[in-house]
């Protein structure tokens, strides 16, 4: 039953899918005839000075803005059914129509001004929207997603401090010119921790799982396809400047790694969204990975087809935490796939899409990646840990299914599971009809001509190798029992490492503010109330106390002694003068 | 015999003395000036009816007889040792020490708190501004400039340390009159001009005190806690005690601001050290008193009906004189 009844979802739902159209358009005639505009608008100019706001418009950022006006446009609908009974539906949706705002902003912007206000209000706005509901758990979900954007935004505006040297913050223009230079380098670091704060690569992706504790549209619109490929987007854009860079190695090394670890710990997790978290992280590495190899139009193509069926996969998981009664849990559900069909239909093709099916959209890119890296001749790591990871992708999604839609069900005796919520569900077939059709469809538009392959035959089907290992593993592991899950106790020091993501967590929280903890404890303690306490605070009062009670025993006297001290004083004052 | 023509009669002379002591050629006319004003001070501040003030006007005549003896021996030395003037150090310090007996001042102030007890507000009034001049003019004629140094030293310190402990309001006010005699004695060292300045603008501050005080019929510190009065009763008298005590808005900072920059341009600057300290340990025990009263909401007790509704246009014009004087004073020189 909708009891809000309030308009706001509707015409936002329209305007932005009008939008979506717009764009659809312009990337259409814009990428066929090879067209790319820059608008300029000078707002101050005053003798020297001028303000100059700058627009630039070429495919991929038409496209780009293309894919996230429809998620959102979708986003937006879809809440309206699954926000229904929140009394502040407005701010929520005022609050994501900002972060479209802003992530439009960021998208467009050729300098480095306007990316820092696009980059900055994603910032604060994810900040807002993790906070949404206000219980303890959300507050420090927030803390550590704000901070570690904010570690982000920082480098931003060195960038820009720096960037100040060649006189505009247009860094498109200086491309091709100041590669080799000592300020780029520079430049270039700190463009590569800025993207690595926001798409959560190691040394700070432990905001990426915590940042779950925000309703499931922001999941679904912000974390899984705009937030966290606004840094990989960056670095498309940057892509020119960076290429020869040494950093470049070193973020390939990071989001291989990442990649890694979060589809181990994917497999260690039970909470839903958890895991579908992780498996966006998992993404993450592998499109920052082929990024830092050089191709950052595939980066690009794997970034769009992501976000299709990522976004896809948080709504089915908000159907299912909706008719779960908001448990998250997945040893709770099962055998959903009989209960709620359509539903499961979306979950299953979003997951396949995720395991790089043949044809489904998933496959194009993810297929294409990981041919590209066989191909072209990279270290033994490289190429070992890019093949496990798919294994581990397949192995995470076939448990999840596993769990979520075969075993049986495992909440209670009595249940309602229905699939009848109509506004999600149109929402999300949207979205599934992106998620079948666009791989194939910008598979078609970005690449003029296709990228000339030529493997070995076992080579080839590595990739289903993999695969079928990782779907047989997933379907094993989800039958094991509880008995012989507890036996992963025995290996505790290990198990905890690979489940916990490797303790990143803690060190980002606890690690590294426990020194300062301690150390301001021992502060406060030994001098706020300790010796600056003596020295000026109670320990002067009682000084001037005691000099003043000293100097009342003089005051109360009788007059006599005050007459007689005076002529004391006299006959003091005469002898000392006059002798 | 306590009627008002009486009272007028007395304040008639108690004025003429004054103008006599500090408009005259010679040394003796300063010391009749000054009997007189004793002579006349004393009928005002007793009561007979009043035990308490008879001692308080019996300990005021012996001090005060005591200092003008002094004086008048001191002048007598200097006029038979006229030409002798080895001796005028030992005899500046006399006479500076007698007048600054006859005004309450540091070695010589123990009479000043307890005599201060005992008056009522409009005679403290009195006291702690008229009788001050006289003395203030002659010690400005010949003084000793190491001696009071000293002097002042001892002022300012006796009356941060002697308010700390008090709970009377008018002991209080008495021992942060001796501490701005300090400021003043040193004021007289640099110009009488800036004197006159210190001076008025003491007084009125302390008028606007006692006043207040006086309307209330407030003794004691805990009958500003008990009452709980109007809120602009209130401001008057946070703002007034801020004022006295130097803080910078106020009216109260002028002189102050004034004497301290004489100060460090001629680098004094161990005094200086000693004035802002104790300047801060005054406005600490200032702060004390009016944070109870102007923080806090106390219960209203109905037998103390404390309607002011035809002063409070006094009161209002004392806070904006306290408030604006300084800014308004820049205006002036414009």
């Amino acid at each position: 039953m909708l009891k809000n009844n309030n308009l706001i979802c509707f015409n936002s739902f329209f305007f932005l899918f009008f939008f979506m159209l717009i764009n659809f358009f312009f990337f259409v005639y814009f990428i066929m005839n090879g067209l790319s505009v820059f608008f300029e608008w000078e707002i101050i100019s005053f003798n020297s000075m001028s303000i100059v706001m700058s627009i630039l418009l070429d495919w991929m950022s038409l496209l780009f803005m293309m894919f996230v006006s429809l998620i959102s446009s979708v986003v937006i609908f879809y809440s309206k059914s699954y926000m229904n009974s929140e009394l502040n539906l407005n701010r929520f949706i005022i609050l994501v129509l900002m972060f479209v705002f802003s992530m439009v902003l960021l998208i467009i912007s050729p300098n480095l001004i306007s990316i820092l206000l696009g980059w900055d209000g994603l910032g604060l706005i994810s900040y807002c929207l993790v906070i949404y509901y206000q219980n303890l758990k959300s507050y420090n979900a927030g803390m550590l997603t704000a901070l570690s954007n904010r570690i982000g935004d920082v480098m931003i505006l060195m960038v820009i401090c720096w960037v100040m040297n060649y006189g505009s913050w247009n860094y498109i223009f200086y491309f091709d010119f100041m590669k080799n230079d000592y300020v780029m380098f520079i430049i270039s670091f700190m463009i590569i921790i800025a993207a690595m704060t926001k798409s959560a690569q190691i040394p700070f992706s432990s905001w990426l799982p915590a940042a779950m504790a925000a309703p499931t549209p922001v999941s679904a619109l912000v974390h899984s396809s705009t937030l966290v490929t606004a840094g990989v987007y960056l670095l498309i854009r940057f892509n020119y400047l960076l290429i020869d860079m040494f950093f470049f190695k070193v973020l390939l090394f990071l989001s291989i790694l990442t990649m890694f670890m979060s589809g181990i710990s994917a497999n260690y997790e039970f909470d839903l969204k958890k895991i579908i978290a992780l498996s966006t992280l998992s993404q993450l590495g592998l499109m920052m990975s082929i990024l830092s190899l050089g191709f950052p139009d595939i980066a690009f193509f794997h970034l769009l087809t992501h976000a299709m069926f990522k976004a896809l996969l948080f709504m089915c998981a908000g159907v299912i935490i909706h008719m779960m009664n908001d448990i998250q849990d997945v040893r709770y559900m099962g055998g959903l796939s009989l209960y709620i069909p359509l539903t499961s239909l979306c979950l299953n093709i979003s997951n396949l899409s995720l395991c790089g099916i043949p044809f489904l959209s998933g496959f194009y890119s993810k297929d294409l990646i990981l041919e590209m890296v066989s191909f072209n001749s990279f270290n033994l790591m490289v190429f070992i840990l890019f093949y496990l990871s798919t294994g581990l992708t397949v192995f995470y999604t076939f448990r999840l299914i596993m769990y979520v839609m075969i075993n049986d069900f495992n909440l209670m005796m009595i249940y309602n599971l229905y699939d009848e919520d109509y506004i999600m569900l149109n929402s999300m077939f949207v979205l599934l009809f992106m998620s079948l059709l666009s791989g194939s469809f910008l598979s078609w538009f970005i690449f003029s001509y296709p990228y000339m392959i030529y493997l070995p035959f076992n080579l080839k089907l590595m990739v289903i190798y993999v695969s079928i290992l990782g779907s047989i593993l997933g379907f094993m592991v989800s039958n094991m029992g509880i008995y012989s899950l507890n036996k992963l106790l025995l290996s505790y020091n290990l198990s905890s490492f690979l489940c916990l993501m490797w303790f990143m967590p803690n060190l980002s929280t606890y690690g590294l503010s426990y020194i300062y903890l301690n150390f301001s404890q021992i502060l406060f303690k030994n001098i706020d109330m300790g010796w600056s306490e003596i020295y000026s605070g109670k320990g002067i009062f009682n000084i001037l106390k005691n000099y003043s009670v000293f100097y009342n025993i003089y005051q109360m006297n009788n007059f006599k002694i005050y007459l007689f001290s005076f002529i004391l004083w006299f006959m003091i004052l005469f002898i000392f003068f006059f002798i | 015999m306590n009627n008002n023509s009486n009272k007028m009669f007395f304040l008639f002379i108690l004025f003429f003395s004054t103008l006599i002591s500090i408009s005259s050629n010679s040394w003796f006319g300063c010391w009749i000036g000054l009997e007189i004003n004793l002579l006349s001070f004393i009928p005002l501040i007793s009561n007979s009816k009043n035990l308490l003030s008879v001692e308080t006007s019996l300990k005021y005549f012996l001090t005060q007889s005591l200092a003008s003896i002094n004086f008048l021996f001191m002048i007598l030395i200097k006029f038979s040792l006229l030409k002798n003037f080895n001796m005028n150090n030992i005899i500046s310090i006399m006479m500076n020490s007698s007048l600054l007996m006859k005004m309450g001042s540091a070695p010589f102030h123990f009479w000043f708190p307890n005599i201060v007890e005992g008056l009522s507000w409009m005679n403290n009034f009195m006291l702690m501004t008229w009788q001050k001049i006289s003395p203030m003019i002659l010690l400005s004629y010949y003084f000793n400039k190491n001696f009071l140094i000293f002097m002042i030293i001892t002022n300012l310190i006796i009356g941060s340390l002697g308010g700390l402990n008090q709970t009377s309001l008018r002991k209080l006010l008495a021992f942060s009159s001796i501490n701005n005699l300090g400021w003043m004695i040193f004021s007289i060292m640099i110009s009488e001009n800036l004197w006159l300045f210190y001076f008025l603008i003491y007084s009125m501050m302390i008028s606007m005190m006692i006043s207040l005080f006086f309307l209330m019929n407030m003794y004691f510190m805990n009958q500003l806690f008990i009452n709980n009065m109007n809120f602009f009763i209130k401001l008057n008298l946070l703002i007034n005690f801020l004022s006295l005590g130097g803080l910078p808005p106020f009216m109260g900072f002028m002189p102050k601001w004034i004497i301290i920059n004489f100060l460090l341009i001629n680098k004094f600057y161990f005094l200086t050290f000693i004035f802002m300290m104790t300047s801060l340990i005054i406005i600490y025990y200032y702060i004390r008193i009016i944070y109870s009263s102007f923080m806090f909401n106390y219960f209203k007790m109905k037998w103390v009906n404390l309607l002011m509704k035809n002063n409070m246009s006094l009161i209002n014009l004392s806070s904006f004189i306290s408030i604006s004087s300084m800014i308004l004073s820049t205006f002036i020189f414009m």
